[in-house]
């Protein structure tokens, strides 16, 4: 298996994502605005730069993205200010959930949660996949999981 | 098994405690307080007796043959089996209080879990230490082969009495005591002293504006003074109180540690369910030659660590003898740890000017806005300090890949020595930030589930050239993997070879090479029953394990019965499963091992298997063929007959694997297969950890 991207929507999820932050930001400036204290353009301001921050790292982190199922691990790649790369033993996978939350049933994607028994890379989060594919990612972690006899997966 | 009686005043008046100061308050409110808060003290009193009766009522353990059922709850009502193998630790403590009154507190904490996953609530001493022994010797009895290794053939009641001979490692002497004391610090109170005088320091000034700067300057330094004492007084109290009587030992299989002087500690750490180790010292430590060694399971969860997580550490010791004592439980060898380049060094440097002028910027700021006499640039003094505080960051650090562990070492004023074995690492996290990736540099995190990343310890390589890192990371995962087939490899053996390990271990490979005939297997049998004295509890725990997994060895089942109800006179357990075929019985070779027949099959997987049903759960008549210790020729034939099954050949085949591979280690289910019918009563508490 080659390296694999996430699905290109997952844009849209991580876009609004920055949207909402961009809204949460400016709100103090919103009120500074109100009690008069700040100009008219301040709140939309502020909100634009951290949108605009917020667009470029969504983009940024798409193309960053990808896993990989190697012959004994689960190998991804991601971050953009910090690059992260995980190696799952394919031995440690203690159970693996494919989830939906409302964002991602609205763009129609789904996402694929691998847990271990690490405290740090505890549960590692795979995003953008198509509902179809989460299940078969899912259900192929398992069969791999179960294959790679994870006896101890302490 | 019931709770101790005492628990029930005791535990009551615990819950009451906390009304007691709401009472006082309202006592002294006005006129009618005192009645008012007497009345409702009693109320609540009383209500919290009735509660604790019926909690006690309703508190039940029972030590089962591979589970620890605990039944509990008033109101909403809890079942909960632990098995044995999944315990991680046992922990009995006693404050002052409890020994007064004669009762303990046992914890029993298995792999992940937010909380305890088994709290009993008070018993008595003796009966917290009785369980610890029973837990301990259950589990060991458990993983098969191992019981007759640690135990001898000594018979239940006996093992029972006895245990396994205490080997003492380490026993805090008098001195090292003191220098716990004299050494721990409790920086927690400086901490938020200073974090609250922060935001008062401005203020105060502000109401004694005439005051000198000299004359605030000696306060201020009288005032840490005293804080620094305070603080040192308070840690060296608790440190002593916590660490006093410390001592640790091995047990077979198993390391018992014992501390305390006020509030009693006591517990057990399977050697095998050690995660890291971490040796840490202070440039005190140092100087004077000391460090202090913390085994960490992972037992206990993130977060949850009431007293510093791992219950064992080591507080102090003179540094040759942490390292004796780290070697006992993983022997590691004498670790030569490579730096990172040097060049990083400069990194240190920019990173410390630039919290140095952070400082500066402060004090300035404090400067212009408050008092304008004091010196704002004091703070660029510490510039001095940047390139040894940098070159010391950069020494300090390091990692070391060994023949079994990685270890790594960060940190100058508290360094940490780090050591995970490659079998225990569960991620590998490899990270470059922004900054890291301008030096061309990366960290390696060898994640383990241990449960130190709070306090920040696990193992990390920090800033190694990123190709050092990439071959770090393949080097760890590798690593991983052999150690996972040696480990495999083991286990299997233990499996297979019954009766004597040692023999077996010896005398297997040889005797593989040039197959084992069918009488040869069948004597072997026997004499494996014969020689093992644990028979009767490894053929319980299979039956489990067979039920465990979902697909029971039906074959293997059988033998087990046979092996069983011979047995059954002299070992007194009585065997679960009826003799299928009495004439089945295999012989026993002159070496008295049994051995594995490792002929492979002729069945086809894609046909679905064969099925019997024995009323209690289904199991595949005919067994993969991977695990059957002895398995004779004609069996073969017989079992391509059976078509009767519910599921789809391909569904069966992926769970075979599970299987085979599952009954070969005693007991593991795995959550994945539980599409097996079977599996009904697989699963339980604390199964997957």
């Amino acid at each position: 298996m080659t390296a694999q991207s996430l699905h290109p929507r997952i844009r849209i999820v991580w876009i609004l994502r920055a949207v909402i932050v961009a809204a949460v930001f400016s709100l103090p400036f919103a009120g500074g605005f109100y009690i008069g204290r700040l100009p008219m353009w301040a709140p939309f301001a502020a909100g634009g730069v951290v949108l605009a921050l917020g667009v470029v790292h969504a983009v940024l982190k798409y193309r960053r993205w990808s896993y990989e199922i190697r012959e004994d691990a689960l190998y991804l790649d991601r971050g953009v200010v910090t690059q992260v790369r995980t190696t799952v033993p394919l031995v440690r996978i203690q159970h693996v959930d494919s989830r939906r939350g409302p964002v991602e049933r609205g763009v129609g994607l789904a996402s694929c949660v691998v847990y271990t028994a690490g405290s740090r890379g505890a549960d590692v989060r795979i995003p953008g996949l198509t509902p179809d594919g989460a299940s078969d990612l899912r259900e192929e972690l398992k069969r791999l999981a179960i294959r790679a006899d994870g006896e101890d997966a302490v | 098994m019931k709770l101790a009686p005492q628990s029930v005043p005791y535990r009551a008046l615990q819950k009451v405690s906390g009304f007691v100061v709401v009472a006082f308050f309202v006592a002294n409110s006005n006129d009618w307080g005192l009645p008012a808060a007497a009345a409702a003290g009693g109320a609540i009193l009383i209500a919290a007796l009735a509660y604790e009766t019926a909690y006690y009522r309703r508190f039940d353990y029972e030590l089962t043959a591979d589970t620890l059922d605990i039944s509990s709850g008033v109101i909403s009502r809890r079942e909960r089996e632990i098995p044995y193998r999944r315990i991680q630790n046992v922990d009995v403590s006693q404050s002052v209080i409890q020994r007064a009154i004669g009762i303990a507190a046992v914890d029993l904490e298995t792999a992940g879990g937010s909380s305890t996953e088994g709290s009993i609530r008070f018993v008595k001493p003796a009966e917290a230490t009785r369980l610890r022994r029973e837990v301990q010797r259950r589990k060991s009895g458990s993983s098969a082969g191992e019981a007759s290794a640690t135990e001898g053939s000594a018979d239940g009641a006996d093992r029972d009495a006895v245990g396994p001979a205490e080997e003492e490692l380490f026993a805090i002497s008098p001195g090292e005591l003191a220098l716990v004391g004299a050494l721990s610090f409790d920086g927690r109170l400086i901490g938020l002293l200073v974090f609250l005088s922060s935001g008062s320091v401005p203020v105060l000034s502000g109401f004694i504006p005439e005051a000198s700067a000299t004359a605030l300057t000696a306060t201020a330094i009288v005032a840490v003074g005293g804080l620094f004492l305070v603080s040192w007084i308070l840690g060296a109290g608790v440190a002593f109180s916590n660490y006093y009587g410390f001592r640790l030992s091995r047990a077979g299989d198993e390391l018992r540690y014992e501390r305390g002087l006020f509030r009693r500690y006591s517990g057990s750490i399977p050697t095998e369910k050690v995660q890291t180790l971490t040796v840490s010292d202070n440039p005190a430590k140092r100087v004077l030659g000391y460090a202090s060694l913390s085994i960490e399971t992972a037992g206990y969860a993130p977060g949850q660590s009431g007293d510093g997580g791992s219950q064992a550490a080591v507080p102090i010791a003179t540094t040759d003898r942490v390292y004796r004592l780290a070697h006992e439980v993983e022997s590691f060898g004498t670790p030569t740890f490579s730096r990172p380049p040097k060049r990083i060094r400069w990194r240190y440097v920019f990173r410390y000017v630039i919290a140095v002028a952070v400082l500066v910027g402060v004090a300035f700021a404090v400067d212009w806005f408050v008092t304008p006499d004091l010196p704002w640039y004091g703070p660029a003094v510490l510039l001095l300090a940047v390139p040894p505080a940098a070159h010391l960051k950069w020494k300090h650090r390091g990692y070391w890949l060994g023949d079994d562990h990685l270890l790594t070492r960060n940190g100058f004023w508290s360094r940490t020595v780090t050591v995970v074995p490659y079998y225990r690492i569960q991620t590998v996290i490899d990270s470059r930030t922004i900054f890291q990736r301008r030096w061309n540099v990366a960290t390696i995190v060898a994640d383990t589930a241990g449960s130190s990343s709070f306090s920040g310890t696990s193992a990390a390589a920090v800033d190694f050239e990123l190709d050092e890192a990439i071959e770090l990371r393949e080097a760890l995962q590798e690593r991983l993997q052999s150690a996972l087939t040696t480990q495999r490899n083991r286990r299997d053996r233990f499996e297979w070879f019954e009766g004597d390990v040692d023999e077996a271990v010896e005398a297997g490979p040889d005797d593989d090479a040039d197959g084992v005939d069918v009488a040869d297997a069948e004597e072997a049998a026997g004499a494996g029953r014969a020689g093992a004295g644990n028979d009767a509890d490894t053929g319980d725990d299979d039956a489990a394990t067979a039920r465990d997994a979902g697909i029971p060895d039906a074959d293997r089942d059988a033998e087990r019965g046979d092996t069983q109800s011979g047995d059954s006179s002299d070992s007194g357990s009585d065997a679960d499963s009826d003799p299928v075929d009495a004439e089945d019985e295999p012989a026993i070779p002159d070496d008295g091992v049994v051995r594995p027949d490792f002929s492979t099959t002729d069945r086809d997987y894609s046909e679905p298997a064969e099925r019997i049903d024995t009323g209690e759960y289904a199991v595949d008549r005919f067994p993969s063929d991977a695990d059957v210790a002895h398995q004779r020729g004609g069996r073969n034939g017989e079992a391509d007959e059976g078509t009767s099954d519910e599921e789809t050949g391909e569904e069966r085949t992926s769970d075979e694997e599970t299987g085979e591979e599952r009954t070969s280690d005693g007991g593991t289910s795995n959550q994945e297969s539980a599409e097996d019918p079977a599996e009904s009563d697989g699963g339980s508490a604390g199964d997957e950890k």
